[in-house]
Protein backbone atom coordinates (compact mmCIF):
# COMPACT_ATOMS: atom_id res chain seq x y z
CA UNK A 1 0.00 0.00 0.00
CA UNK A 2 2.84 2.32 0.83
CA UNK A 3 4.50 2.08 -2.55
CA UNK A 4 1.10 2.68 -4.18
CA UNK A 5 0.78 5.84 -2.12
CA UNK A 6 4.21 7.03 -3.32
CA UNK A 7 3.31 6.25 -6.92
CA UNK A 8 0.08 8.23 -6.44
CA UNK A 9 2.16 11.11 -5.09
CA UNK A 10 4.41 10.88 -8.13
CA UNK A 11 1.40 10.91 -10.47
CA UNK A 12 2.09 7.40 -11.72
CA UNK A 13 -1.27 5.82 -10.87
CA UNK A 14 -3.89 5.76 -13.53
CA UNK A 15 -7.32 4.37 -14.17
CA UNK A 16 -8.80 1.93 -11.71
CA UNK A 17 -5.79 1.87 -9.44
CA UNK A 18 -5.99 5.62 -9.03
CA UNK A 19 -9.73 5.65 -8.42
CA UNK A 20 -9.46 2.89 -5.84
CA UNK A 21 -6.76 4.67 -3.93
CA UNK A 22 -8.62 7.96 -3.97
CA UNK A 23 -11.66 6.20 -2.63
CA UNK A 24 -9.60 4.61 0.12
CA UNK A 25 -8.06 7.98 0.99
CA UNK A 26 -11.51 9.45 1.38
CA UNK A 27 -12.41 7.04 4.16
CA UNK A 28 -9.08 6.21 5.82
CA UNK A 29 -7.74 9.00 8.09
CA UNK A 30 -4.51 7.09 8.79
CA UNK A 31 -3.84 6.82 5.07
CA UNK A 32 -4.67 10.50 4.68
CA UNK A 33 -2.16 11.32 7.39
CA UNK A 34 0.51 9.24 5.73
CA UNK A 35 -0.12 10.82 2.37
CA UNK A 36 0.03 14.30 3.92
CA UNK A 37 3.39 13.39 5.46
CA UNK A 38 4.67 12.17 2.11
CA UNK A 39 3.75 15.46 0.53
CA UNK A 40 5.62 17.28 3.30
CA UNK A 41 8.66 15.07 2.76
CA UNK A 42 8.59 15.85 -0.96
CA UNK A 43 8.29 19.56 -0.13
CA UNK A 44 11.33 19.30 2.16
CA UNK A 45 13.37 17.85 -0.72
CA UNK A 46 12.19 20.56 -3.07
CA UNK A 47 13.01 23.31 -0.58
CA UNK A 48 16.42 21.78 0.07
CA UNK A 49 17.23 21.55 -3.63
CA UNK A 50 16.11 25.10 -4.35
CA UNK A 51 18.06 26.57 -1.44
CA UNK A 52 21.22 24.70 -2.35
CA UNK A 53 20.99 25.78 -5.97
CA UNK A 54 20.42 29.44 -5.12
CA UNK A 55 23.13 29.36 -2.45
CA UNK A 56 25.69 28.09 -4.98
CA UNK A 57 24.82 30.83 -7.48
CA UNK A 58 24.56 33.41 -4.69
CA UNK A 59 28.21 33.09 -3.73
CA UNK A 60 29.53 33.50 -7.25
CA UNK A 61 27.12 36.34 -8.06
CA UNK A 62 27.96 38.26 -4.89
CA UNK A 63 31.61 38.04 -5.87
CA UNK A 64 30.77 39.37 -9.30
CA UNK A 65 28.58 42.18 -8.02
CA UNK A 66 30.62 43.23 -4.98
CA UNK A 67 32.25 46.59 -5.57
CA UNK A 68 36.00 46.06 -5.94
CA UNK A 69 37.98 46.81 -2.80
CA UNK A 70 41.49 47.99 -3.42
CA UNK A 71 43.80 46.30 -0.98
CA UNK A 72 47.14 47.83 -0.36
CA UNK A 73 50.16 46.07 1.01
CA UNK A 74 51.74 47.01 4.31
CA UNK A 75 54.74 48.66 2.64
CA UNK A 76 52.49 50.78 0.48
CA UNK A 77 50.39 51.58 3.53
CA UNK A 78 53.49 52.79 5.39
CA UNK A 79 54.48 54.86 2.36
CA UNK A 80 51.00 56.27 2.14
CA UNK A 81 50.98 57.30 5.82
CA UNK A 82 54.50 58.72 5.54
CA UNK A 83 53.50 60.79 2.55
CA UNK A 84 50.43 61.98 4.44
CA UNK A 85 52.53 62.97 7.47
CA UNK A 86 55.11 64.66 5.25
CA UNK A 87 52.37 66.54 3.44
CA UNK A 88 50.94 67.66 6.77
CA UNK A 89 54.36 68.88 7.90
CA UNK A 90 54.91 70.71 4.61
CA UNK A 91 51.50 72.30 4.99
CA UNK A 92 52.14 73.39 8.58
CA UNK A 93 55.63 74.71 7.86
CA UNK A 94 54.36 76.32 4.66
CA UNK A 95 51.50 78.00 6.50
CA UNK A 96 53.89 79.19 9.19
CA UNK A 97 56.30 80.62 6.62
CA UNK A 98 53.48 82.18 4.66
CA UNK A 99 52.21 83.77 7.85
CA UNK A 100 55.69 85.07 8.59
CA UNK A 101 56.04 86.29 5.02
CA UNK A 102 52.80 88.21 4.92
CA UNK A 103 53.06 89.69 8.38
CA UNK A 104 56.66 90.80 7.86
CA UNK A 105 57.05 94.58 7.85
CA UNK A 106 60.12 96.81 7.56
CA UNK A 107 59.36 98.29 10.98
CA UNK A 108 59.23 94.83 12.55
CA UNK A 109 62.56 93.84 11.05
CA UNK A 110 64.04 97.19 11.98
CA UNK A 111 62.85 96.89 15.59
CA UNK A 112 64.30 93.42 15.91
CA UNK A 113 67.69 94.55 14.59
CA UNK A 114 68.03 98.03 15.94
CA UNK A 115 70.01 98.74 19.01
CA UNK A 116 70.67 102.29 20.19
CA UNK A 117 74.24 103.25 19.65
CA UNK A 118 76.04 103.84 22.94
CA UNK A 119 78.94 106.20 23.08
CA UNK A 120 81.90 104.55 24.72
CA UNK A 121 82.41 106.03 28.13
CA UNK A 122 85.92 106.36 29.42
CA UNK A 123 86.60 107.22 33.00
CA UNK A 124 86.36 110.92 33.83
CA UNK A 125 85.76 111.95 30.29
CA UNK A 126 82.44 113.63 31.01
CA UNK A 127 84.11 117.00 31.12
CA UNK A 128 85.97 116.41 27.92
CA UNK A 129 82.68 115.52 26.12
CA UNK A 130 81.81 117.81 23.32
CA UNK A 131 78.30 119.34 23.66
CA UNK A 132 76.96 117.12 20.88
CA UNK A 133 78.29 113.99 22.58
CA UNK A 134 76.84 115.15 25.92
CA UNK A 135 73.44 115.75 24.34
CA UNK A 136 73.57 112.31 22.69
CA UNK A 137 74.57 110.63 25.92
CA UNK A 138 71.56 112.30 27.58
CA UNK A 139 69.38 111.08 24.72
CA UNK A 140 68.53 114.66 23.87
CA UNK A 141 68.30 113.92 20.18
CA UNK A 142 66.66 117.23 19.25
CA UNK A 143 69.66 119.01 20.81
CA UNK A 144 72.03 116.76 18.83
CA UNK A 145 70.27 117.69 15.64
CA UNK A 146 70.22 121.38 16.59
CA UNK A 147 73.96 121.48 17.28
CA UNK A 148 74.61 119.63 13.99
CA UNK A 149 72.48 122.09 12.14
CA UNK A 150 74.42 125.05 13.49
CA UNK A 151 77.61 123.57 12.07
CA UNK A 152 79.42 124.18 15.35
CA UNK A 153 80.86 120.67 15.28
CA UNK A 154 81.74 119.46 11.81
CA UNK A 155 83.61 116.37 12.95
CA UNK A 156 82.84 112.99 11.42
CA UNK A 157 81.70 111.80 14.83
CA UNK A 158 79.21 114.69 15.08
CA UNK A 159 77.90 113.72 11.64
CA UNK A 160 77.47 110.15 12.82
CA UNK A 161 75.71 111.18 16.03
CA UNK A 162 73.33 113.32 13.98
CA UNK A 163 72.59 110.26 11.89
CA UNK A 164 71.82 108.25 15.02
CA UNK A 165 69.69 111.06 16.50
CA UNK A 166 67.75 111.23 13.23
CA UNK A 167 67.20 107.48 13.27
CA UNK A 168 66.03 107.67 16.90
CA UNK A 169 63.50 110.34 15.95
CA UNK A 170 62.30 108.45 12.86
CA UNK A 171 63.86 110.92 10.48
CA UNK A 172 65.13 108.36 8.00
CA UNK A 173 66.17 110.76 5.26
CA UNK A 174 68.21 112.82 7.73
CA UNK A 175 69.88 109.66 8.97
CA UNK A 176 70.63 108.44 5.43
CA UNK A 177 72.14 111.77 4.53
CA UNK A 178 74.40 111.87 7.62
CA UNK A 179 75.61 108.25 7.41
CA UNK A 180 76.41 108.66 3.72
CA UNK A 181 78.30 111.82 4.61
CA UNK A 182 80.31 109.88 7.21
CA UNK A 183 81.21 107.23 4.63
CA UNK A 184 82.20 109.87 2.05
CA UNK A 185 84.36 111.73 4.53
CA UNK A 186 85.98 108.49 5.67
CA UNK A 187 86.90 107.60 2.10
CA UNK A 188 88.84 110.83 1.88
CA UNK A 189 90.47 110.31 5.24
CA UNK A 190 93.48 108.27 6.18
CA UNK A 191 91.90 107.51 9.55
CA UNK A 192 88.27 106.49 9.03
CA UNK A 193 86.04 107.15 12.01
CA UNK A 194 82.97 105.03 12.86
CA UNK A 195 82.99 103.59 9.35
CA UNK A 196 81.56 100.18 10.24
CA UNK A 197 78.94 101.73 12.50
CA UNK A 198 77.88 104.13 9.75
CA UNK A 199 77.51 101.28 7.27
CA UNK A 200 75.37 99.17 9.58
CA UNK A 201 73.10 101.97 10.72
CA UNK A 202 72.82 103.25 7.14
CA UNK A 203 71.57 99.79 6.14
CA UNK A 204 68.97 99.99 8.91
CA UNK A 205 67.97 103.50 7.85
CA UNK A 206 67.49 102.29 4.28
CA UNK A 207 65.43 99.39 5.60
CA UNK A 208 63.14 101.67 7.56
CA UNK A 209 62.86 103.91 4.50
CA UNK A 210 61.92 100.83 2.42
CA UNK A 211 65.00 101.19 0.20
CA UNK A 212 65.47 97.41 0.30
CA UNK A 213 67.98 97.21 -2.57
CA UNK A 214 70.35 99.67 -0.97
CA UNK A 215 69.94 98.11 2.45
CA UNK A 216 70.54 94.62 1.08
CA UNK A 217 73.70 95.69 -0.79
CA UNK A 218 75.18 97.07 2.41
CA UNK A 219 74.16 94.08 4.54
CA UNK A 220 75.63 91.62 2.03
CA UNK A 221 78.87 93.61 2.08
CA UNK A 222 78.96 93.43 5.89
CA UNK A 223 78.18 89.73 5.81
CA UNK A 224 81.07 89.12 3.42
CA UNK A 225 83.57 91.04 5.55
CA UNK A 226 84.59 88.76 8.37
CA UNK A 227 86.30 91.50 10.38
CA UNK A 228 83.46 93.98 10.04
CA UNK A 229 82.33 95.12 13.49
CA UNK A 230 78.74 94.20 12.68
CA UNK A 231 79.51 91.01 10.77
CA UNK A 232 77.87 88.80 13.40
CA UNK A 233 74.70 90.92 13.42
CA UNK A 234 74.02 90.22 9.76
CA UNK A 235 72.57 86.74 9.91
CA UNK A 236 71.19 84.63 7.07
CA UNK A 237 67.73 85.16 8.52
CA UNK A 238 68.20 88.93 8.39
CA UNK A 239 69.25 88.78 4.73
CA UNK A 240 66.29 86.49 3.96
CA UNK A 241 63.86 88.87 5.62
CA UNK A 242 65.22 91.70 3.50
CA UNK A 243 64.83 89.60 0.35
CA UNK A 244 61.24 88.76 1.31
CA UNK A 245 60.42 92.40 1.87
CA UNK A 246 62.03 93.24 -1.45
CA UNK A 247 60.08 90.53 -3.31
CA UNK A 248 56.68 91.73 -2.11
CA UNK B 1 32.69 35.16 -21.87
CA UNK B 2 29.24 34.53 -20.56
CA UNK B 3 26.49 36.28 -22.44
CA UNK B 4 24.42 38.39 -20.09
CA UNK B 5 20.79 38.29 -21.04
CA UNK B 6 17.94 40.42 -19.90
CA UNK B 7 14.80 38.37 -19.79
CA UNK B 8 11.46 40.04 -20.02
CA UNK B 9 9.28 39.24 -16.99
CA UNK B 10 7.25 36.61 -18.81
CA UNK B 11 10.25 34.64 -19.98
CA UNK B 12 11.88 34.86 -16.58
CA UNK B 13 8.78 33.53 -14.84
CA UNK B 14 8.29 30.79 -17.45
CA UNK B 15 11.88 29.62 -16.97
CA UNK B 16 11.52 29.46 -13.20
CA UNK B 17 8.18 27.67 -13.43
CA UNK B 18 9.48 25.00 -15.78
CA UNK B 19 12.85 24.70 -14.04
CA UNK B 20 14.61 25.11 -17.38
CA UNK B 21 17.71 27.33 -17.66
CA UNK B 22 17.46 27.89 -13.91
CA UNK B 23 21.08 28.89 -13.29
CA UNK B 24 21.05 31.45 -16.06
CA UNK B 25 17.72 32.87 -14.91
CA UNK B 26 18.78 33.14 -11.26
CA UNK B 27 21.94 34.97 -12.32
CA UNK B 28 19.82 37.42 -14.28
CA UNK B 29 17.74 38.12 -11.19
CA UNK B 30 20.93 38.91 -9.26
CA UNK B 31 22.31 41.16 -11.97
CA UNK B 32 19.07 43.02 -12.54
CA UNK B 33 17.82 43.47 -9.01
CA UNK B 34 20.50 42.96 -6.38
CA UNK B 35 21.90 46.50 -6.36
CA UNK B 36 18.47 48.14 -6.32
CA UNK B 37 17.12 45.93 -3.56
CA UNK B 38 20.21 45.99 -1.36
CA UNK B 39 19.86 49.77 -1.29
CA UNK B 40 16.72 49.39 0.82
CA UNK B 41 18.47 47.26 3.46
CA UNK B 42 21.58 49.45 3.50
CA UNK B 43 19.45 52.54 4.04
CA UNK B 44 17.47 50.96 6.84
CA UNK B 45 20.21 50.13 9.31
CA UNK B 46 21.40 46.99 7.51
CA UNK B 47 24.91 46.01 6.51
CA UNK B 48 26.13 44.80 3.12
CA UNK B 49 26.08 41.26 4.54
CA UNK B 50 22.46 41.72 5.65
CA UNK B 51 21.53 42.93 2.17
CA UNK B 52 23.16 39.86 0.61
CA UNK B 53 21.47 37.42 3.01
CA UNK B 54 18.08 39.05 2.58
CA UNK B 55 18.39 38.98 -1.20
CA UNK B 56 19.20 35.28 -1.15
CA UNK B 57 16.04 34.65 0.89
CA UNK B 58 14.06 36.78 -1.51
CA UNK B 59 15.26 34.86 -4.56
CA UNK B 60 14.47 31.49 -2.95
CA UNK B 61 11.01 32.61 -1.91
CA UNK B 62 10.30 34.20 -5.28
CA UNK B 63 11.19 31.03 -7.19
CA UNK B 64 9.21 28.95 -4.73
CA UNK B 65 6.13 31.13 -5.17
CA UNK B 66 6.44 31.12 -8.94
CA UNK B 67 6.71 27.34 -8.99
CA UNK B 68 3.60 27.07 -6.83
CA UNK B 69 1.86 29.39 -9.25
CA UNK B 70 1.42 32.04 -6.56
CA UNK B 71 2.94 34.76 -8.72
CA UNK B 72 0.54 35.48 -11.50
CA UNK B 73 2.05 38.62 -12.91
CA UNK B 74 -0.42 40.99 -11.24
CA UNK B 75 2.54 43.19 -10.43
CA UNK B 76 5.86 43.39 -12.21
CA UNK B 77 8.68 41.12 -11.09
CA UNK B 78 10.50 44.21 -9.86
CA UNK B 79 7.65 45.39 -7.65
CA UNK B 80 7.09 41.91 -6.34
CA UNK B 81 10.77 41.40 -5.50
CA UNK B 82 10.91 44.82 -3.88
CA UNK B 83 7.97 43.92 -1.63
CA UNK B 84 9.48 40.56 -0.73
CA UNK B 85 12.76 42.25 0.06
CA UNK B 86 11.16 44.82 2.33
CA UNK B 87 9.02 42.22 4.06
CA UNK B 88 12.01 39.94 4.65
CA UNK B 89 14.20 42.72 6.04
CA UNK B 90 11.52 44.12 8.34
CA UNK B 91 10.91 40.62 9.68
CA UNK B 92 14.60 40.19 10.28
CA UNK B 93 14.76 43.50 12.15
CA UNK B 94 11.80 42.44 14.26
CA UNK B 95 13.53 39.16 15.01
CA UNK B 96 16.57 41.11 16.18
CA UNK B 97 14.37 43.18 18.46
CA UNK B 98 14.81 46.30 16.46
CA UNK B 99 12.15 47.86 14.38
CA UNK B 100 11.89 50.82 12.12
CA UNK B 101 9.49 53.60 13.00
CA UNK B 102 7.66 53.10 9.76
CA UNK B 103 7.39 49.36 10.31
CA UNK B 104 4.24 49.82 12.38
CA UNK B 105 2.60 51.73 9.57
CA UNK B 106 3.81 49.14 7.09
CA UNK B 107 2.33 46.28 9.06
CA UNK B 108 -1.04 47.98 9.19
CA UNK B 109 -1.06 48.74 5.51
CA UNK B 110 0.37 45.36 4.43
CA UNK B 111 1.89 45.25 1.04
CA UNK B 112 -0.79 44.40 -1.48
CA UNK B 113 1.71 42.76 -3.83
CA UNK B 114 2.60 40.01 -1.37
CA UNK B 115 -0.39 40.12 0.97
CA UNK B 116 -1.56 36.65 -0.10
CA UNK B 117 1.77 34.93 0.05
CA UNK B 118 3.57 36.36 3.08
CA UNK B 119 2.58 33.37 5.23
CA UNK B 120 4.29 30.96 2.90
CA UNK B 121 7.62 32.65 3.05
CA UNK B 122 10.17 30.87 5.09
CA UNK B 123 12.34 32.59 7.60
CA UNK B 124 15.97 31.81 8.17
CA UNK B 125 15.32 29.48 11.10
CA UNK B 126 12.84 27.27 9.29
CA UNK B 127 15.19 27.15 6.34
CA UNK B 128 17.95 25.87 8.55
CA UNK B 129 15.61 23.20 9.96
CA UNK B 130 14.69 21.94 6.49
CA UNK B 131 18.31 21.87 5.36
CA UNK B 132 19.34 19.99 8.46
CA UNK B 133 16.54 17.46 8.01
CA UNK B 134 17.51 16.54 4.46
CA UNK B 135 21.22 16.50 5.32
CA UNK B 136 20.44 13.77 7.85
CA UNK B 137 19.43 11.41 5.04
CA UNK B 138 22.22 9.25 3.70
CA UNK B 139 24.14 10.56 0.70
CA UNK B 140 22.50 8.13 -1.73
CA UNK B 141 18.98 8.87 -0.49
CA UNK B 142 19.63 12.57 -0.79
CA UNK B 143 20.87 12.16 -4.37
CA UNK B 144 17.96 10.03 -5.55
CA UNK B 145 15.28 12.17 -3.94
CA UNK B 146 16.84 15.42 -5.20
CA UNK B 147 17.16 14.08 -8.71
CA UNK B 148 13.61 12.84 -8.76
CA UNK B 149 11.73 15.55 -6.87
CA UNK B 150 13.83 18.63 -7.53
CA UNK B 151 15.60 18.07 -10.83
CA UNK B 152 12.71 16.13 -12.38
CA UNK B 153 14.87 13.19 -13.51
CA UNK B 154 13.01 10.05 -14.54
CA UNK B 155 13.77 6.71 -12.87
CA UNK B 156 15.60 5.71 -16.05
CA UNK B 157 17.77 8.82 -15.97
CA UNK B 158 18.63 8.20 -12.32
CA UNK B 159 19.59 4.63 -13.18
CA UNK B 160 21.95 5.90 -15.89
CA UNK B 161 23.43 8.46 -13.56
CA UNK B 162 23.86 6.43 -10.38
CA UNK B 163 24.49 2.96 -11.87
CA UNK B 164 22.00 0.82 -9.94
CA UNK B 165 21.18 -2.70 -11.20
CA UNK B 166 17.86 -1.82 -12.75
CA UNK B 167 14.93 0.60 -12.57
CA UNK B 168 13.13 -1.48 -9.95
CA UNK B 169 16.10 -1.22 -7.62
CA UNK B 170 16.06 2.56 -8.07
CA UNK B 171 12.32 2.66 -7.47
CA UNK B 172 12.60 0.54 -4.31
CA UNK B 173 15.49 2.61 -3.04
CA UNK B 174 13.52 5.80 -3.65
CA UNK B 175 10.48 4.44 -1.79
CA UNK B 176 12.64 3.46 1.12
CA UNK B 177 14.24 6.90 1.23
CA UNK B 178 10.84 8.61 1.16
CA UNK B 179 9.64 6.43 4.00
CA UNK B 180 12.69 7.40 6.03
CA UNK B 181 12.22 11.09 5.33
CA UNK B 182 8.50 10.96 5.99
CA UNK B 183 9.21 9.34 9.34
CA UNK B 184 11.71 12.04 10.23
CA UNK B 185 9.20 14.77 9.34
CA UNK B 186 6.49 13.09 11.36
CA UNK B 187 8.72 12.88 14.41
CA UNK B 188 9.34 16.62 14.38
CA UNK B 189 6.04 18.50 14.95
CA UNK B 190 7.67 21.94 14.71
CA UNK B 191 9.22 21.18 11.37
CA UNK B 192 6.01 19.55 10.19
CA UNK B 193 4.15 22.77 10.92
CA UNK B 194 6.79 24.78 9.06
CA UNK B 195 6.53 22.55 6.01
CA UNK B 196 2.74 22.73 6.13
CA UNK B 197 2.97 26.52 6.06
CA UNK B 198 5.40 26.44 3.17
CA UNK B 199 3.20 24.06 1.27
CA UNK B 200 -0.23 25.48 1.97
CA UNK B 201 0.28 29.00 3.22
Amino acid sequence: MYSKLVRYLDGELTGEEKDALEQQLGIDPALQEEFANLRLAREAVRQYGLRKQVAAIHDSMIKELRPPVRRIGSVRRVIRYSVAVAAAIVLIVGSFLAYKFYTLSPNKVFASRYQSYELITTRGNDKSDKPIEKAYREKNYQEVKRIHKTGEDNSVKAEFLNGMASLETSDQSGAIRSFNEVLTLNKQSAKPVMDDEAEYYLALAYLKNRDYDLSLALLEKIRDEKDHLYHSKVTTKFIRQLKWLKSR
Amino acid sequence: MEVIKNFPDQELVANLRSGKRMDETIKTIYRDYFETLSWYVLNNSGSRQDAEDVFQEVVVNFIDLVQKDKFRGESTVKTFLYSLNRFTWLNELKRRGRSLAREARYEKAQDFAIADVSKEMTGRESTAQVIELVERLGENCKKILLMFYYEDFSIKEILDELHYENEQVVRNKKHKCMKQLEKMVNENPGLKETLKNILHG
